[in-house]
């Protein structure tokens, strides 16, 4: 699996010169990503994470990717007049100066029809891309999800 | 007092009532709801009383591909959740919350039972079901095939669910109820828990339930 990533992160690097690393020169941090270990049958995942923008300048996530999933989606999840739904959002504003936070129950990125089930321990790859067209390369943690209070 | 309302629509009754109950003795705001009267007070908020629904027979299958009806609940406090599997936030986010509430309750009642029924039963098939279920604790009770049998728990009950773009999209969406149903030993609908759940909240709602109805029969 490590393998696999890394093969594909050096492609990548070579495919596009605007390829930035986590903490890097792009402005924006992108900390905190997990994905909920779930049911090895299920096949859609979701992860969390927080996006921070250090730019003055509003960015805009327009996609999420890895080719261990068939597509990822931003999603929200709304709970109203107690019936659950999730909407679709194409893209994710992060104001200058500001941090946005994908929670559970809230903002989420879908992960649909995994290639493998995902294990704790596992570390994934995935690629924010921006409008701008900067792309940002993150490591996810496969973990457990805590029951915690709101 | 008043804390959520189900539904807007009854916003402005609820004030009326709530307008006239003030100038009387009741401390109970009743809202009509599946001809069910639901109390919203804060000790019993969610109760459904006084006529509270008789479940009647059903037969589904649980996620052994055992049969699964009413003498299965019967005799039992059961807890039972709505959703699909391929939901991946909100539903594990209220099956963590009841293996908690369980795994809390069952040290003290040897009759309590948590149900989650699917609402997508195209998808979510007894594999399926008894890997996620499992997934969560070992005694929860899975139910497939659900809303299409006539009689099941989601029809009685009253589910809402809704399939989002279904046709066009195997990677489909299902609205869903986000309650949580509480059937009582006599097999009565007993009560709604409403969320946000947190397993502290429904575990002091569910002793105030039950001691209701323990001092009532
Ligand atoms: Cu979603």
């Amino acid at each position: 699996m490590k393998k696999i990533n890394g093969l594909i992160f050096i492609f990548i690097i070579f495919l596009n010169a605007s390829i930035v690393l986590a903490e890097d020169i792009s402005g924006i941090d992108i900390s905190h990503l997990w994905i909920s270990e779930a049911p090895p049958t299920v096949s859609v995942l979701v992860a969390y994470v927080t996006l921070k923008n250090n730019t003055t300048k509003t960015a805009s996530l327009v996609s999420v990717s890895s080719p261990l999933f068939s597509s990822i989606e931003i999603h929200r999840s709304i709970v109203k007049d107690e019936v659950a739904s999730m909407e679709r959002h194409l893209s994710l504003t992060i104001p200058a100066k500001s941090t946005i936070k994908l929670l559970p129950g809230d903002y989420h990125l879908m992960l649909f029809n995994p290639k493998t089930p995902l294990e704790i321990g596992d570390k994934p790859t995935l690629t924010f891309t921006f409008s701008n067209g900067v792309k940002i390369l993150v490591k996810a943690q496969v973990k457990k999800r805590k029951y915690r209070k709101h | 007092m008043l804390t959520k309302l189900s539904n807007s629509k009854f916003l402005i009754p609820a004030m009326v009532a709530l307008i006239i109950l003030a100038a009387g003795t009741g401390f109970y705001i009743s809202l009509k709801q599946s001809q069910n009267q639901l109390v919203q007070n804060n000790e019993l908020r969610g109760l459904f009383w006084p006529n509270p629904k008789q479940i009647k027979n059903f037969s589904a299958k649980d996620h052994n591909g055992n049969a699964f009806e009413l003498s299965n609940i019967s005799g039992k406090w059961s807890f039972i959740f709505f959703g699909y599997t391929n939901c991946p936030d909100i539903c594990p986010i209220t099956m963590s919350v009841m293996a908690n509430v369980y795994q809390h309750l069952a040290n003290y009642y040897e009759n309590i039972q948590i149900i989650f029924v699917t609402v997508d039963p195209e998808r979510d098939t007894t594999e399926k079901l008894s890997s996620y279920i499992s997934f969560f604790d070992q005694d929860f009770v899975g139910l497939s095939g659900e809303p299409t049998i006539e009689n099941s728990l989601t029809r009685q009950i009253g589910i809402p669910y809704y399939y989002n773009m279904k046709k066009e999209n195997n990677n489909y969406l299902v609205d869903h109820s986000a309650s949580i149903f509480v059937i009582d030993p006599k097999t009565r609908l007993i009560a709604k828990l409403s969320p946000p759940h947190q397993p502290e909240k429904i575990i002091e709602q569910f002793k105030n339930i039950k001691r209701f109805i323990d001092e009532k029969d």
